[in-house]
């Protein structure tokens, strides 16, 4: 295990949208090594306020540059210090810590579905699905890498959607007020896909780029194609799509939040309840969890 | 590269200024900071909060953790437990609240799985252990006896996260009294009884405890504290109460290692809010003869490594050639 712990060089800090803001650092050690899902840990502060690290995903990693990328959204008393700085400035980081979304050989059509900021881990697991994609699989014969559903509250909070395009991603924006793309939620594109009420051609929503070599399959056959979902976002958005994967049957990952200290799997603070006995812990065990491993809250055990 | 500096987890940066701190100190001759609490032979005074620590494994990822004065294990019970439900942490003002509810794999599973490791790191490994009853207090400690290297026991009478035991031992002299003489009991290393802050008298407790047969007290464990959120009006934690550390409870820390060292004779560990040498040598100076760090672990996994330092340092400058010198020297 290779593991960073020190300072690194701010490159680039922009809000890219209202409270949305993207950090580039300088960081060849987890450049280097980081895998899609994995985060690093944040001190925001030089002081005891606030005290502990902020756990956030890794958005890219680009090892021949050495730099990682991050999206946050600034919610509390961390991320707001974390929006104050600049270029240059240093930053205290750990990591790449967690397990990542495992990138499964023969996968054929991987499908992304992202809430919010739960987007920013499922960029570099676009790049790289995209990166290991490999001439048999069905999508690369279709000349495209995947589906994406791409959640968010309103068009002006929408990121990293051409990222996705370039990365082969036929991508459907859904929005909560219909201000772009689908009215509603990503989870609403996933049932009707995965149910067959819906054709790979025909989910198209007029902001999907290549649209014109769209693949048409009948969803019979789409549906039988071997895929995985792998999801982040909100744990409403979780909890929907563990339901929809488990009645059709499709691998799924889901990369999950907790309050977390140490983010090493020393305080056991992260816990998650695992569908086995006692408790996983999010920053070791996770934060990516293969869908039938952990119970979210206010589901039932099985 | 110096090679003291291979393998310290320290980017490019501080290398190069630890390098150069470390030209400019190679000639000096560092004051002493080896420590020995009741027969526990340390290298340094430093050691690791349990429950701060995992078993030692995840931080060996950062650095050579046989550099510590000795490392505490997480809490372990008789049998496994799977501990509180989530939230399980939550920050505070210059702290944070938990209530992990002693998640640990028992400690049967500790001498199979964690202890084959531990025992090689080279320097002493203390096993916290924590009961429902008196009798679990004995069959732990009387278990561990049978390993090979440990080097002490801390009975845990101070945990407020859990349903039986725990913080209910550490409140009253009696019960605190019964604990500990049962871990004495069923052992003969050297027996820590690590003491709750939750108390109206921590003179007492600590004077019921070493009469119990203590060899040492370590104090102080987290202050009773709760959360509740305003969203769902409800306490944040399912326990309700939670256990509150970090620089928030430094100096209520520092008061009561002042008072316990005014009472007993034996030696004391200091923890409770530690993060930098500074606040160590304050510890010392109230009556600690070891420290341990706990939170600051998790905000610099580096933190025991440069207290050590630090403290080395001090020391030095000030020319202070033992630690005995200023254990307790404010009183």
């Amino acid at each position: 295990m290779s593991l960073f712990c020190g300072l690194v060089k701010i490159k680039e800090n922009a809000e890219i949208a209202p409270g949305i803001y993207r950090m580039m650092m300088e960081c060849p050690e987890v450049a280097e090594c980081a895998v899609p899902g994995q985060f690093i840990h944040i001190r925001c502060s030089d002081t005891h306020s606030p005290l502990l690290r902020r756990p956030i995903s890794i958005a890219m990693a680009d090892k021949s540059a050495g730099l990682i990328e991050i999206f946050y959204r600034v919610v509390g008393e961390g991320t707001g210090l974390l929006a104050r700085k600049e270029k240059q400035d240093m930053l205290d980081i750990m990591g790449p810590l967690g397990r990542g979304f495992p990138l499964q050989p023969g996968l054929k059509l991987p499908i992304i579905v992202g809430g919010g900021i739960g987007m920013a881990p499922l960029l570099f697991l676009a790049k790289s699905l995209k990166e290991n994609a490999t001439s048999s699989d069905y999508c690369c014969r279709e000349s495209f890498t995947g589906l994406a559903f791409a959640g968010f509250a309103t068009e002006m909070e929408a990121f990293g959607m051409s990222f996705l395009e370039d990365c082969g991603f036929k991508v459907h924006i859904c929005t909560d007020d219909g201000s772009m793309g689908y009215k509603g939620y990503p989870t609403d594109l996933l049932e009707k896909y995965l149910g067959g009420s819906i054709f790979l051609s025909s989910i198209s929503t007029g902001e999907i780029a290549g649209a014109a070599g769209a693949p048409g399959c009948p969803a019979t056959e789409a549906a039988m194609l071997p895929s995985a979902v792998y999801a982040c976002g909100p744990e409403a958005l979780l909890k929907k799509v563990k339901e929809i994967v488990s009645r059709a049957k499709v691998p799924a990952y889901l990369s999950l939040e907790q309050r977390m200290a140490c983010g090493v799997g020393a305080c056991l603070g992260c816990a998650v309840k695992s569908a086995g006995s006692g408790y996983l812990k999010v920053c070791k065990d996770g934060p990516v969890f293969e869908v039938n491993q952990v119970i979210l809250s206010q589901e039932t055990a099985p | 590269m110096d090679e003291r500096f291979l393998n310290t987890g320290w980017n490019r940066y501080e290398v190069e200024r630890a390098e150069k701190l470390q030209r400019q100190t190679d000639e000096v001759v560092f004051a002493d900071i080896s420590a020995n609490i009741c027969g526990i032979a340390m290298k340094n005074p430093v050691m690791v909060a349990s429950g701060t620590f995992g078993f030692g494994e995840e931080y060996a990822g950062f650095y050579d953790i046989s550099r510590l004065g000795a490392i505490v294990t997480k809490g372990l019970t008789l049998e496994p437990r799977c501990g509180n439900p989530p939230p399980r942490v939550y920050e505070t003002p210059a702290g944070m609240l938990n209530s992990i509810g002693l998640e640990n794999p028992g400690v049967e599973e500790f001498i199979r799985r964690e202890w084959p490791r531990l025992c090689r790191l080279g320097i002493p490994v203390i096993a916290n252990i924590d009961g429902d009853t008196v009798d679990d207090y004995y069959r732990m400690a009387r278990r561990l006896s049978e390993l090979d290297g440990l080097a002490a026991v801390e009975a845990n009478i101070s945990c407020p996260n859990v349903e039986k035991g725990g913080m209910a031992f550490g409140q009253y002299p009696e019960s605190a009294y019964e604990a500990v003489k049962a871990v004495r009991e069923g052992t003969n290393l050297p027996v820590i009884a690590k003491l709750s802050p939750n108390v109206t008298d921590i003179q007492k407790i600590a004077e019921a405890v070493v009469d119990a047969g203590a060899d040492a007290v370590s104090l102080i464990n987290t202050l009773q504290g709760m959360a509740i959120d305003i969203h769902t009006k409800k306490p944040l934690f399912c326990r309700t109460f939670a256990g509150l550390s970090g620089p928030a409870v430094k100096p209520v820390a520092v008061r009561m290692v002042w008072q316990v060292y005014e009472t007993v004779k034996v030696p004391i560990i200091g923890m409770g809010g530690i993060t930098s040498w500074r606040d160590a040598v304050e510890f010392i100076l109230a009556g600690a003869s070891a420290i341990s760090v706990g939170t600051a672990n998790f905000v610099d996994p580096f933190a025991p490594l440069k207290i050590i330092s630090g403290l080395r340092q001090y020391m030095t400058n000030q020319g202070i050639k033992t630690l005995n010198e200023i254990i307790g020297a404010a009183h």
